[in-house]
C-alpha cells in the first residue's frame, strides 16, 4: 500500500522516515547480473571474496529480477538482445536503478557496427556509467558506492502507488 | 611424392572433364572452378579413401562488387588422415545468385550455408532448411555486402522504446 | 502443570507473529506500481513457450505415498527402541516378539508392492 510514501510534509518524523528507508535500501542493493560477454567476468571477479561485494550488502546476485534493484549490464547489447534486456528490466519492482558497466554498452563501445546498440541509454534509463574495457572490478565498485550515494537522497515519497490501469492484462 | 601431387593426379585420373585453376600461397593449395561442378567434386574428395576429406572446415564468400561474378564462395576443407588442408572457389554471378548445396556431403555444410546465405544472399539449391541465422528472420538486407552500410540501416532492426 | 507448556506457547506465539509480520510489512509498505510488462511471467526475457499446465508423471506420487507409509513405520519403532530396556525388565521377551509381529505384517505388505513392480521405476 505504500503507506510510507503518503508522508509529505517535511516534519521531524518524515525525515527520520526517509532517512531510515533510503539507508536501509542502499545497505542492501542486490544487483541483477545482466552478464552478456566480458564484462560479466569482472562482475564475477567483483562477486569472489578478492573484491568482496558482499560487504557493501550486495549479498547475493539474484538471477531473477523479481527480487533485484540493481542492475548491473555488463556486456555488448546487441538490437537482438536488447529486447529481452527491456524486459527483464520492466519485471523489476520498484525502486530499481541501472549501472551501465563498460565501453559497450555506455556507447557501442569498439563496435561501431550495424547490430550493436551504441549505448544502452537509447532504451533503459542508466544512473551510472562505467569507463573500461572491461572496467577493473574496483572500478565496479565505485559505480555501487556512487549507486549508493544516490540512493541515500531518495525520500519515501519518490516512489508513490501507481495503481494498474483498468485493461486486460495479456500475456506477452 | 607428396600429398598435393597425389591429390592433382588423383582428381586427374577420377574426374573427366573437370577444368579447374591450382594455385599455391605460402603452401596453401587453392582450386578455383565452376560452380556446376562443386558437388561432383566434393563428392569425390570427400569418398576417395586416399584423399578422405572429410571435415569441411568453413563455407563463406567474398563479394568483389564488379559487374561479371561478383561473389566468389570459398569452402576449406581438411583431411585428418593426410593432415591437408585446401581451399575450393566457385564464381557466383549476381543474376543467378545460387550454387548447389554441399550438405549432402558434410553434415556441418548446412549451418556454414545458413550462414553464407544470411551475410550474403547466395542461395544454396537443395539445402535443407535456408533461413537467416544472425539476423533476425524479417531483415531484409544482407549485411556483408559491399553496399550495404556499416551503420546499418536506420530503423531496419527494431528497438524497444524507452 | 500448565505451567510448564508457557515457553512452547510463547515460541509459538512469536513464530506466528513473525511470519505475519514480514510477509505482511512488505504489502504495507513499499511502493505498489504494478504494470502490465511487469506483470508478465519471467523466461528469461523471453517470450512465455508451452503451457503453465504441464502433466507431471505419476511415479513420483507413488514415491511419495510408500516412503510415507514406511517412513511412519520407522517412527514407530523409535520409541519402542528407546524404552526397550526398561520394558524389556518389566514384561520379558514379549516386547521383542511384539514389534516383530508389528514388522512382519509391513514386510508382507512390502513383499506384495515389490511383486507387483511398484518399485520399477520406469
Amino acid at each position: 500500500m505504500g503507506l510510507e510514501a503518503k508522508l509529505k510534509q517535511d516534519g521531524f518524523f518524515t525525515t527520520t522516515i526517509d532517512a531510515l528507508a533510503a539507508w536501509s535500501r542502499k545497505n542492501s542493493v542486490w544487483p541483477m547480473p545482466m552478464g552478456i560477454s566480458c564484462c560479466a567476468i569482472e562482475m564475477m571477479a567483483v562477486g569472489d571474496p578478492k573484491f568482496d561485494i558482499a560487504r557493501f550488502g550486495s549479498e547475493v546476485m539474484r538471477f531473477t529480477p523479481r527480487q533485484c534493484d540493481l542492475m548491473i549490464v555488463a556486456g555488448t547489447v546487441t538490437y537482438k538482445m536488447a529486447h529481452v534486456v527491456k524486459k527483464i528490466f520492466d519485471q523489476m519492482p520498484e525502486p530499481k536503478w541501472v549501472i551501465a558497466m563498460g565501453a559497450c554498452t555506455s556507447s557501442g563501445g569498439m563496435y561501431r557496427s550495424y547490430n550493436v546498440v551504441q549505448g544502452i541509454d537509447q532504451f533503459l534509463p542508466v544512473d551510472v556509467y562505467l569507463a573500461g574495457c572491461p572496467p577493473r572490478p574496483e572500478n565496479l565498485l565505485n559505480a555501487l558506492i556512487q549507486i549508493q550515494e544516490k540512493i541515500g537522497k531518495t525520500r519515501v515519497r519518490d516512489y508513490p502507488d501507481q495503481p494498474l490501469e483498468p485493461q486486460t492484462i495479456q500475456q506477452n | 611424392m607428396e600429398f598435393k601431387d597425389l591429390l592433382l593426379n588423383s582428381i586427374k585420373e577420377n574426374l573427366h572433364g573437370f577444368e579447374f585453376v591450382a594455385s599455391e600461397f605460402r603452401d596453401e593449395l587453392t582450386l578455383s572452378f565452376n560452380k556446376k561442378d562443386i558437388l561432383r567434386v566434393c563428392h569425390a574428395l570427400k569418398n576417395n579413401p586416399d584423399l578422405s576429406f572429410s571435415f569441411c572446415e568453413d563455407i563463406t564468400a567474398v563479394d568483389w562488387s564488379r559487374r561479371t561474378n561478383r561473389y566468389t564462395v570459398v569452402y576449406h576443407i581438411f583431411s585428418m588422415k593426410n593432415k591437408f588442408r585446401l581451399r575450393l572457389q566457385c564464381d557466383v554471378d549476381e543474376n543467378d545468385c545460387s550454387i548447389d548445396s554441399v550438405s549432402t556431403v558434410w553434415k556441418t555444410a548446412d549451418w556454414e550455408e545458413r550462414e553464407t546465405y544470411d551475410m550474403y544472399g547466395i542461395n544454396f539449391n537443395n539445402h535443407p532448411d535456408l533461413r537467416r541465422m544472425y539476423m533476425p528472420e524479417e531483415f531484409e538486407y544482407y549485411p556483408l555486402r559491399k553496399d550495404f552500410p556499416l551503420m546499418g540501416i536506420p530503423g531496419s532492426l527494431p528497438l524497444p522504446k524507452k | 502443570m500448565i505451567e510448564q507448556y508457557i515457553p512452547v506457547f510463547l515460541v509459538v506465539a512469536f513464530a506466528i507473529i513473525f511470519a505475519v509480520v514480514v510477509v505482511f510489512s512488505s504489502k504495507i509498505l513499499g511502493p505498489q506500481r504494478p504494470t502490465p510488462e511487469k506483470l508478465s511471467t519471467y523466461e528469461s526475457g523471453m517470450k512465455p513457450v508451452g503451457s503453465t499446465h504441464e502433466r507431471v508423471s505419476v511415479k513420483y506420487y507413488l514415491v511419495a505415498m510408500l516412503f510415507i507409509i514406511f517412513d511412519l513405520e520407522v517412527i514407530f519403532v523409535y520409541p519402542w527402541a528407546v524404552q526397550f530396556k526398561n520394558l524389556f525388565h518389566e514384561i520379558g521377551t514379549s516386547v521383542f516378539f511384539s514389534m516383530l509381529i508389528f514388522l512382519i505384517v509391513l514386510e508382507l505388505g512390502y513383499l506384495y508392492v515389490y511383486k507387483k513392480g511398484g518399485f520399477k521405476w520406469d
